[in-house]
Parts: C-alpha cells; structure tokens; sequence
C-alpha cells in the first residue's frame, strides 16, 4: 500500500518539476528562476528521501542530505554574485 | 502481541498514504502558483508552499514508514536541516527581489488605493 502510495507521489513530484521548469524558461526575471531552482531542489530531495526510504538503502539518504546542502549553498552563491555583478543596483529598498 | 505490533504496522501505513496525499495535494497546488501568479513575491511564495509543506509532508511520510533505525535516524537529519534551510532559501530569494528593485504588486481589496499616496500615478 505504501509502495504505491510513494511511487504516484514520485511520479507526480516529477511532473510537478518538469512543468516548473515552464517558469524556469519564461521567467521575465532572475527571481523567477532561482525561485524555480529553489522548488526543483526541495522536490528532489523529496524523491531522494522516498527512495532511499522504500527500498531501505541508507545510500540515498546521504547523498539527499548533502544535496540539500550544496543546493542552498548554490543558491546563497548565486544570490551573492549576481547582486554584486549588477552595476545599476540600488542598494537598499525597491526602486 | 502480534495483534498490536499490526495493528500498529497499519497505522504507519495509513498516515504514510494520508502525508503523500498531502504532499501530492500541495505540490500540484504549489506548481499551478508558481505557472499562474503574475507577482515574483507571490510566485515566491508558491515555490515556498511546495518546498515546505509539500516536500516536508512527503519526508514525515518516509519518517512514518522508515523500516530500520538507520533510516529514520538519517530521514530525521535531513529534515532537521530541511527546516533550516528551506524557509532561509526563501528569505534569500525575498531579500534578492527586494534589493533588485522588485516591488510587490499591491491591490487593495475594495480596488481603489487606500491613502492617496499609495496611488501616485492614477487620477
């Protein structure tokens, strides 16, 4: 029953994934995309975790644990330098 | 003795299905946010819903269902840093928009501005 249950939840993170990945082309802005990269990377430790956890291969686990680290570092990265790379940029407050 | 430990194996299964439906639920719901919404502050806060709500659900899940001590001692890290992560993403992300000069969409709820200041540029 649980099997079950887990494979359509993992089939339908991943097509929730993949219709994201609409908002990831067309974003008008940066925000857009790292929100996006942001969703993908909860939603694949997601499908990390569950696999590790029903076929009970601890392997998985480790690897989905230090994934969610190097996607938010990645996304702490990515925040960082193309703020700093902007020339324009106000630097407090909305324009 | 065998009777409590099934019945308690059937009570795992079930709050494992129920958490998946939950999760199942608020990732769709999330997703149609985050292709809808026209504001990156609200788009924002889809991708939010999907990390947190739908994304933790689903590891309760696994946590319910884990079949070894091992596994639901791993399942507990990396919620624990999950919840730590997830919603400092978030204000990165919120922090990036505000600094970018992004500014919010805001309507107020009868449609006509609520002080004459925050409609400089109608009338």
């Amino acid at each position: 029953m649980t099997a079950v249950a887990f494979s359509w939840t993992i089939w339908i993170f991943a097509a929730c994934a993949m219709a994201m990945t609409l908002r990831l082309v067309i974003g008008p802005t940066t925000v857009d995309r790292l929100t996006t990269l942001a969703a993908v990377s909860a939603i694949v430790l997601a499908i990390l975790t569950v696999s590790g956890a029903v076929g009970a291969r601890p392997a998985f686990l480790d690897v989905a644990l230090v994934y969610d680290i190097f996607g938010f570092l990645g996304i702490l990265a990515i925040a960082t330098y193309t703020r700093a790379a902007r020339p324009g940029a106000p630097p407090e407050g909305p324009r | 003795m065998s009777q409590v430990a099934d019945a308690i194996n059937l009570a795992r299964d079930l709050a494992g299905v129920a958490l998946c439906a939950v999760a199942a639920v608020f990732a769709v719901a999330g997703t149609l946010g985050m292709l809808l919404q026209k504001d990156p502050y609200t788009r924002l806060q889809a991708s939010s819903l999907v990390g947190t709500t739908a994304a933790f659900s689903v590891l309760l899940a696994a946590l319910v269902t884990a079949p070894s001590a091992a596994i639901a001692a791993r399942v507990v890290v990396i919620i624990a840093f999950f919840l730590i992560s997830n919603p400092t993403t978030t204000h990165i992300i919120a922090k990036y928009a505000w600094n970018s000069g992004i500014t919010p969409r805001a309507t107020p709820r009868d449609g006509k501005p609520e002080t004459p200041e925050a409609g400089d540029d109608d009338d």
